[in-house]
């Protein structure tokens, strides 16, 4: 690893006791630098498209930027631009962007896939949908669209009414050629999925088998790709887009994803939000967490147990309790659209005290359920047998494909954005980040058992608060103007802790109501990179478990 | 509670010999044997009706907390007409390449295989359509022949799926198949006879006297290692949970019958109850004292044996992962193998020392 070539002692560079020294940082750069722009969240370094892999590597191992949370590709009316939002795994509020302009003519910029290997997925998608292309890049194919797409759909020149022909060649026939691996003819080639039990939603596994063992595999995503960040950006700031975030993650993440457009929003727009609607957020949000880490956890009983287990069954009864209460709150089950930019939509249903009793009740009969998960689950030998030390995600390597939310904390990457770039109400709060150090699958499950007693936790104290909350003090919204129109070339990069991991959102804005450029950057995108990692070399179910631990959604994935 | 031994084959002849027909001639006897098996083969299939689209449903809900079908007849059972309509009015899809005709001989050779099984064995209330020496080494021979089946359904079903599913099936067939035997083997040891009727006969009488309560001299009383030992080859060899990975629908979609539809899947699904009871019949034959019980006729007691396996089953279904193909072959031949050894090492010497 690049990393270890430094020694621990030396300091990042650019790091001083009031947060990042951007000078410091473009010293260190020193030509690189062409320019600095001001974003909302960070500096945005210009430098030149034939310089990426330079900057990108100094940065990681002088400055300490091991986390590229996401490479945001747009076109303006003169020229391309990729965005690397760099972070640091240790302390995510110290945020850099690295700006990428390339000309309109030809859009060709390095690639930063040999510094961070999360790149190569970004940089596909990059490519797939604005139509950079990145030079170096070491697959560099279409990503969430069919291979035979013509024209690139976020670029200005695109022409929508442009007939599609998605022929699909090489689907048309599977049967007819037997496709080994031209090494070693001893192989299989299986397609699992798109349509398969165990791909938790239409994902396609390209695998190549040697026996029951996997030699290669390559996930193809995209069959749930609805041009979610197109319609955001055709959408009003105000309310248009909100009900959005909650078709990503349907779990349910909802809230938890209307928090990351509202968090990003919020910030563009300097909009406050009032206290008393942060504990709301606050407790809601977690409501949902539990409900989609119980479904996480029932789904990998299914992969692991087969269809009839009873932990499916449990984890749902669970799920259903907090859904009821979901639903009492935001007249939703699933697609919930209770968040408003400044705020949430309305207070708690009344009768008040009523409702808060019965949160209560869920939250303190929790422990004895999770109880029941850990004497069925995680107590189960032949579940040991089958999770401990099967999908193995070292922490290095976890850091380098972005992966964050429960994977990463069950590779004991101590990250965790509630805490670490706290929002919300949560740095008010008591309660602890949960790690894992192993690893592996049975890590995994752990750390999602364990979350969700957390945000039992977490949700008993915002109960207190709400009780006692003078009556006269509930403002559940700021005033925020009808039609919101933000500074023209205002930029933000804001990220929350979702369900699955770091959601984030990048927006900018063009002096209209409608954002220019509306990014999301999806924790199960990244987090589903790390599976050919965890599973070459081992049997076909712990590939299959593997892929239950990361607990994508397509809808995050494809968008 | 007296065990008849007469089979059922020679009651008919009787009962046809009183109706004017000469009982000795082969002819007739042949005659008796159909009749015999076809009601032995009616008891079967109409239990396996039950089970499959009833009372499966029914005990994985009560596992998993919900009622599962209530809504045509006394508690849903009018499902079972429903949902035979339903799967034999599907279209049969066979595949463009499947290899025929092994593809449509393997279903009809995984229900008969089992079903063939239930000839020899003794159900009580005299229903035995044959009792041979060989007896016991009749039904397993016989049990494994669906092996056979489940290897040409993956093979010629022509899809990659179903080729992994029919090689874990023989893979597994194999490791559990001689565990199962050396354990059936032991039993044999203590009752002296392969042959079914003798093994029962062996079972009869008190094992433990407390008071008002005697323990019959069953074998899994008499040896509940072995008992254990078999129950749980039984489970890899009926393919349940933990060991349910031929067809494992997570993995490997639906195994070796992922290209069968309609009539064929029927025929699959009813061979894999039919085995299921097959095995029951076997664990209650071989340890639980066959129809042997107080009070209720012996054919009740035996159903109620093989039902509860059934109920075992279905429970290690609801509660058990299910373990990896390398780590079932490494218990079946590392250790179940090694066990069923020991098991039949240590009766040898008791009884021999013992008789």
């Amino acid at each position: 690893m690049s990393l270890q070539e430094r020694s621990p002692a030396e300091p990042d560079v650019g790091v001083t006791e009031d947060g990042l020294d951007y000078d410091e940082l473009a010293d260190l750069l020193g030509d690189h630098v062409l320019d600095r722009e001001e974003h909302v969240n960070a500096e945005g370094f210009v430098i030149r498209p034939d310089e990426v892999e330079d900057v990108l590597s100094t940065l990681k191992e002088r400055a300490g930027f091991d986390h590229l949370s996401a490479v945001t590709a747009q076109e303006y009316d003169d020229r391309y631009e990729s965005i690397y939002h760099l972070k640091k795994y240790d302390d995510p509020t110290q945020e850099l962007s690295v700006v990428v302009p390339t000309s309109s003519e030809e859009p060709v910029s390095q690639s930063g896939a040999s510094v961070f290997d999360t790149a190569d997925w970004h940089e596909r998608e990059a490519y797939d949908l604005v139509g950079i292309e990145y030079d170096q890049h070491p697959d560099l194919r279409r990503i969430l669209l069919p291979e035979t797409w013509q024209g690139h759909p976020l670029s200005n020149e695109y022409n929508q009414t442009q007939p599609q022909v998605v022929t699909l060649r090489e689907h048309a026939n599977p049967l007819q050629e037997d496709k080994q691996s031209p090494q070693d003819p001893d192989t299989m080639f299986v397609n699992i999925g798109p349509h398969h039990p165990a791909t938790h939603g239409v994902l396609h596994v390209k695998t190549v088998l040697d026996g029951e063992q996997i030699v290669d595999l390559d996930p193809d995503i995209g069959y749930l790709h609805r041009s979610e960040e197109q319609m955001c950006q055709q959408g009003t700031y105000r309310h248009q887009i909100m009900p959005y975030p909650d078709r990503w993650d349907y779990t349910p993440g909802g809230l938890l994803n209307e928090w990351a457009y509202a968090r990003a929003a919020e910030d563009l727009a300097d909009i406050d939000v009032p206290e008393y609607a942060q504990v709301l957020r606050t407790m809601s949000a977690e409501l949902t967490r539990i409900a989609a880490h119980m479904l996480a956890v029932g789904t990998f009983g299914l992969d692991l147990y087969g269809d009839f287990t009873v932990i499916f069954m449990y984890a749902v009864r669970d799920r259903e309790v907090v859904q009821n209460l979901l639903e009492d709150l935001t007249g939703q089950r699933l697609m919930f659209n209770y968040f408003r930019l400044g705020g949430v939509a309305w207070d708690l249903p009344e009768p008040r005290q009523e409702y808060l009793e019965k949160v209560r009740e869920f939250t303190d009969e929790l422990p004895e359920r999770l109880e029941e998960y850990h004497d069925l689950i995680t107590g189960n030998e032949i579940f040991q047998m089958r999770c401990i030390d099967t999908g193995v995600l070292p922490p290095e390597v976890a850091k380098s494909y972005g992966a964050t939310g429960p994977v990463a904390r069950g590779s004991g990457v101590d990250y965790d954005l509630r805490r670490d770039d706290p929002y919300g109400y949560y740095d008010e709060l008591d309660w602890d980040v949960v790690t894992e150090d192993g690893m592996d699958n049975y890590a995994r499950v752990l750390v999602r058992l364990q979350e969700v007693e957390e945000s039992a936790k977490i949700i008993r104290q915002c109960l207190d608060l709400l009780e006692d909350w003078p009556e006269d003090d509930r403002t559940i919204q700021s005033n925020v103007p009808r039609t919101l129109r933000p500074d023209p070339d205002k930029e933000v990069y804001r990220a929350v802790e979702g369900a699955k991991g770091e959601l984030g959102i990048y927006i900018r804005s063009d002096g209209t109501d409608k954002p220019a450029r509306f990014k999301i950057r999806s924790p199960c995108f990244s987090n589903l990179q790390t599976l050919p990692v965890m599973s070459e070399g081992e049997y076909i179910p712990d590939m299959v478990a593997s892929l239950g631990s990361l607990d994508i959604v397509l809808g995050e994935v494809d968008r | 509670m007296i065990l008849q031994a007469t089979t059922l084959t020679d009651t008919i002849a009787d009962v046809l010999g009183s109706l004017g027909l000469d009982a000795a001639n082969p002819l007739v006897v042949l005659l008796a044997g159909l009749l015999a098996a076809a009601l032995v083969a009616t008891i079967v299939l109409l239990n396996a009706a039950l089970a499959g689209p009833w009372a499966k449903r029914k005990i994985t809900a009560a596992f998993t907390d919900r009622i599962s079908v209530n809504r045509i007849g006394p508690m849903g059972i009018g499902t079972i007409v429903v949902d035979s309509v339903r799967l034999l009015s599907k279209e049969l899809i066979i595949p463009e390449k499947a290899d025929r005709p092994a593809y449509d001989l393997a279903p009809i050779l995984l229900a008969s295989s089992a079903l063939l099984g239930f000839a020899v064995i003794p159900m009580g209330s005299g229903i035995q359509v044959a009792d041979p020496e060989i007896g016991l080494a009749y039904v397993f021979a016989v049990a494994s022949i669906a092996s056979l089946g489940l290897l040409m359904a993956g093979y010629a079903s022509n899809n990659k799926y179903s080729f992994l599913g029919g090689l874990r099936a023989v893979a597994q067939n194999l490791a559990y198949e001689i565990p199962l035997v050396l354990t059936g083997a032991s039993v044999v040891i203590f009752a002296g006879s392969l042959r079914l009727s003798e093994i029962v006969a062996a079972q009869q009488g008190t094992f433990l006297s407390l008071g008002p309560v005697a323990i019959p001299n069953w074998f899994a009383f008499i040896n509940p290692f072995a008992f254990a030992l078999f129950m749980l080859a039984n489970l890899a060899e009926v393919g349940r949970n933990p060991f349910d990975i031929p067809e494992a629908p997570t993995e490997i979609v639906a195994g070796y019958q992922t290209e069968y539809s309609s009539v064929y899947f029927v025929l699959f699904y009813l061979g894999e109850f039919i085995h299921i009871f097959l095995g029951g019949a076997i664990v209650a034959t071989l340890f639980l004292g066959g129809p042997a019980g107080p009070l209720l006729p012996g054919i009740v007691w035996f159903l109620i044996k093989i039902w509860g396996v059934f109920l075992f089953t279905q429970w290690a279904r609801s509660a058990v992962p299910r373990v990896r193909i390398d780590q079932l072959i490494e218990i079946g031949w590392k250790v179940m193998l090694v066990l069923a050894l020991i098991n039949l090492l240590l009766t040898a010497i008791i009884v021999g020392v013992v008789a």
